[in-house]
């Protein structure tokens, strides 16, 4: 039966383009969240959206699941294989088909790195302008799956208002266009149902994607602050004098400590707080906006303030940032990062309750975070070695789940995948949850799009949707967990 | 046959309605209701005049809760007590639309050139769909990625799919300045003038060629806005502010909204197919013996044709070659003359995914009860 289809994935894409080997498997047994793995029964490497779909209806025919895999940079398991199924690697459709410089748009295809459009589009001083921190490796197939942020979504948006229209291959192997043309719809919007469905409503083969003008100005300026909360009033009184800035991110004393041991941006080490903003626009405006920006930092007791004076300058502050999730591999050896989101006013908040629970756990947290928008990214830093794993695992996902009790998300940017599927219901109600099962449905009624994802299951999450709890045959050795 | 009329005032009123109100047409404030293909008889009109009101407001989070029978214009209204504002102004704000009914019909106004279409500040919604139940999707905070977009697949629903009755809005500071050009242009010097305008360092709000002018509009601070206007240098052209400025948006809201004896058809095409558009559009209207009146937003290339004079069957003629001529664009019929719909379908040939369109109608509306025949022919009825 296995062999039956993998003859059939050999047929459609060739022998070499389909990994049976125990050994190259296993490289594929997980994503960027690397304490989940499983081992697929098959990789499936396609050339083309054609291959795409032959061998998704290769897995229709056997009925066996498949999973879509980008860089397998994601961050929430999203990427995470399925025992008996099949992974569809799209790292060999990576040309980029058109950048059309009259229309502002290119079309890739999905294996195209985030970075890369913006490279190609940059001699006509055009950008793609979602940019999350992973950009250099992660893309563009894998942004429409999460629907990725970064870092300027503030003011620009997410990866959904950058997209026009996708050729997605469905889940009985049907290839077909969703969109249009430009942001007029004629029917309901598949496109943006599909934007941000980790894989599970089908896979993206091909992306029409807006490009934006390079803004003519842009200024930065890293500040230090004696305490979190003069930096959140700095965050709340720019948002409130109306200027919507490019992009502002907090970091704390632990996070800077460990990007500046990273990459040595110049970062203060000692400071509790520091708040990178960045404004962009034209150039008169971000001028008279950056002086009222500096203003305010003053107002609340800066410590110090560095203007970025040039664009390398610019690129070195935010390499500490960008880099701050793998540099906290310097001050710790085992760590989970998480991505809930709160009301922006209730940062303050929010982050206090998080140093209480660390605290309490005994377990040390980093906080850098897009502060505009509330979108924390809790660095929670424990050791394998020393047992600590399971603690700070339950602590990660308190921290999730906080973050709906304040009236935010469990996820801004990182997704859901298999790690927060089963905090859904602290956030959606059954109703809910059955609703977006039935849109599956209706995309892929024999579920075999990346099952296990997003929704939470019973095999996943036991019986009773929340927390998990090992089934009673689980806990007797008789079945296992995937 | 006359039909039900129902007013529901809360979210378990509307979910008894939906539940058991047989076919159902829901209704807004009636701005959008000739909009798309026309329903076919129906057992309760579903008004959401009875949903109304702010249900949350934080200005500093830059998030708002409305109720989805609440007028836009009035949430607008108290937005602006706190410097906010929707970044959204479909030309039936001014007519009393409804955030649920703007969203329904996926309208949008020329400023979408920098803001993107409505659906683009909806961060989250509550429906109530055929079978009585209550769902949400989405959230209260501006990033959230938190299971499927719910909002997005009813954006352009009509009513087909369920009830918006609760929508979450991103709002946005307002800005200080405001400041349009404006040039008398023919279709080919619009077309070149904003080239122009689009390959020059500027940041233009909305790109409009409205009843033969060229509007360019800034808006930021003074300080942002005025060397804008002086870079952009439009030959001959106008320069509008307070009431002048007002004056002429309003002009092309009202052309956009139409009135009656009019139809007004609005196409989605790449913007570098405007010339093309307007060329095939005179051509038909000529062939026809009607008038067509443009309200194009260039930059986005999202178009509304006005057409005046001639009789239904000039307008359909007209309707019909559009929708052969521009077959992979996004176009839907918004108010048309008498007679017209006997003549031509609301909707063209159908988009390459109709099929997912049926699946997702079945999934949600099993019995077919909601909206009948507003995607006719596309969702196999009609």
């Amino acid at each position: 039966m296995g062999d039956a289809l993998q003859a059939d994935l050999i047929g459609a894409l060739g022998a070499a383009s389909v990994l049976s080997n125990p050994t190259q498997l296993r490289t594929y047994e997980c994503d960027g969240l690397t304490g989940y793995k499983v081992t697929p029964r098959l990789v499936a490497l396609p050339s083309s959206a054609e291959q795409v779909a032959a061998a998704v209806a290769a897995c229709a025919k056997h009925n066996v699941p498949f999973v879509a895999r980008g860089a397998g940079s994601g961050l929430s398991g999203g990427a995470l294989p399925v025992a008996d199924g099949v992974v569809i690697s799209l790292q060999r459709l990576r040309r980029i088909l058109d950048i059309d410089p009259v229309n502002r748009r290119a079309i890739v295809e999905p294996g195209v790195t985030n970075l890369a459009v913006s490279h190609a589009a940059a001699p006509h001083d055009l950008y793609y302008a979602p940019d999350p921190s992973s950009q250099q490796v992660c893309t563009i197939g894998g942004n429409i799956a999460e629907n990725s942020g970064g870092a300027h979504c503030l003011k620009y948006g997410f990866t959904t208002h950058h997209v026009y229209a996708l050729e997605v291959v469905l889940a009985d192997g049907t290839r077909t266009w969703l969109g249009g043309p430009t942001g007029e719809q004629a029917g309901y919007d598949l496109r943006g149902a599909f934007l941000g469905s980790e894989g599970t409503l089908g896979i993206t083969t091909k992306a029409v994607i807006r490009l934006l003008r390079k803004p003519e100005s842009v200024r930065t300026l890293l500040a230090d602050f004696p305490s979190i909360s003069a930096a959140g009033s700095v965050v709340t009184d720019i948002i409130g004098s109306g200027i919507v800035p490019a992009a502002i991110e907090m970091m704390d004393r632990l996070a800077i400590e460990a990007a500046e041991a990273a990459v040595h941006a110049g970062y203060t080490l000692d400071t509790p707080a520091a708040l990178l903003i960045e404004l962009d626009g034209p150039e008169a405006e971000c001028q008279s906006l950056f002086t009222e920006v500096e203003r305010i930092c003053r107002e609340h007791g800066t410590t110090k303030i560095r203007i970025a004076a040039d664009a390398d300058e610019r690129a070195g502050m935010w390499r500490g940032r960008k880099a701050a999730f793998a540099a906290v591999g310097r001050i710790s050896p085992n760590y989970f990062v998480q991505d809930g989101v709160v009301p922006r006013t209730r940062l303050a908040e929010a982050l206090d309750r998080i140093a209480e629970m660390g605290r309490d756990a005994g377990i040390r947290v980093a906080n850098v975070f897009h502060a505009g928008d509330g979108n924390l990214h809790p660095l929670v830093l424990y050791s394998e070695a020393a047992g600590e794993h399971d603690r700070a695992e339950q602590l990660s996902k308190q921290i999730a789940e906080l973050c709906v009790e304040f009236g935010g998300s469990l996820s801004g940017e990182h997704g859901i995948g298999t790690d927060k599927a089963c905090s859904m219901p602290t956030m959606f109600s059954g109703t809910d949850l059955a609703t977006m099962a039935t849109l599956r449905s209706a995309f892929d009624p024999a579920g075999l799009a990346n099952p296990g994802k997003v929704l939470p299951t019973p095999r996943l999450c036991g019986e009773k949707p929340g927390p998990y709890q090992p089934h009673p045959l689980e806990a007797a050795g008789v079945i296992e967990r995937l | 046959m006359s039909s039900n009329d129902s007013e529901p005032h809360d979210l378990d009123a509307a979910a008894e309605v939906m539940r058991t109100g047989g076919r159902i047409l829901i209704r807004g404030s009636g701005t959008g209701t000739d909009w798309a293909g026309r329903p076919s008889t129906v057992d309760t009109v579903l008004h959401t005049s009875g949903l109304t009101g702010v249900l949350a407001y934080n200005p500093a989070d830059m998030t708002v809760a409305v109720r989805a029978g609440t007028t836009l214009r009035d949430l607008q209204d108290q937005l602006a007590e706190h410097g906010q504002w929707i970044a959204t102004d479909a030309a039936r704000i001014e007519a009393g639309a409804s955030v649920g009914g703007l969203l329904a019909t996926a309208d949008s106004g020329p400023r979408q050139h920098v803001y993107g279409p409505l659906r683009d500040v909806v961060l989250g919604v509550t429906v109530v769909l055929a079978s009585g139940e209550i769902a949400h999707s989405g959230g209260h905070v501006i990033k959230n990625v938190a299971g499927y977009d719910l909002a997005k697949l009813f954006s352009g629903s009509f009513g087909t799919l369920g009830l918006l009755a609760e929508v979450v809005l991103r709002t946005h500071p307002r800005t200080a300045t405001s400041r349009t050009l404006a040039v008398p242009a023919d279709a080919a010097a619009a077309y070149r003038l904003a080239g122009e305008v689009r390959d020059k360092t500027v940041e233009p709000t909305a790109l409009s060629w409205s009843d033969g002018r060229l509007l360019v509009r800034f808006e930021g601070t003074e300080a942002g806005v005025v060397p804008q206007l002086d870079r952009v240098a439009l030959p001959g052209a106008e320069l509008l502010d307070g009431e002048t400025e007002k004056a002429a948006w309003a002009a092309d809201a009202a052309l956009v909204r139409g009135s009656a004896g009019e139809t007004v058809i609005r196409v989605g095409a790449l913007p570098s197919r405007f010339p093309d558009l307007a060329e095939l559009v005179d051509k038909l209207a000529a062939e026809h013996g009607a008038r067509a009146v443009f309200s194009s937003w260039l930059g986005v290339g999202v178009h509304t044709i006005v057409l005046r004079g001639g009789d239904a069957a000039a307008h359909a003629g007209v309707l019909i070659g559009l929708h052969n001529g521009f077959a992979e664009s996004a176009i839907t019929l918004h108010r048309r003359a008498d007679g017209v719909d006997g003549l031509a379908p609301a909707w063209g040939p159908p988009p390459p995914a109709v099929g997912l369109l049926r699946s997702v109608k079945q999934a949600f509306d099993p019995d077919g009860r909601l909206g009948p025949d507003r995607f006719a022919p596309w969702l196999g009825e009609g």
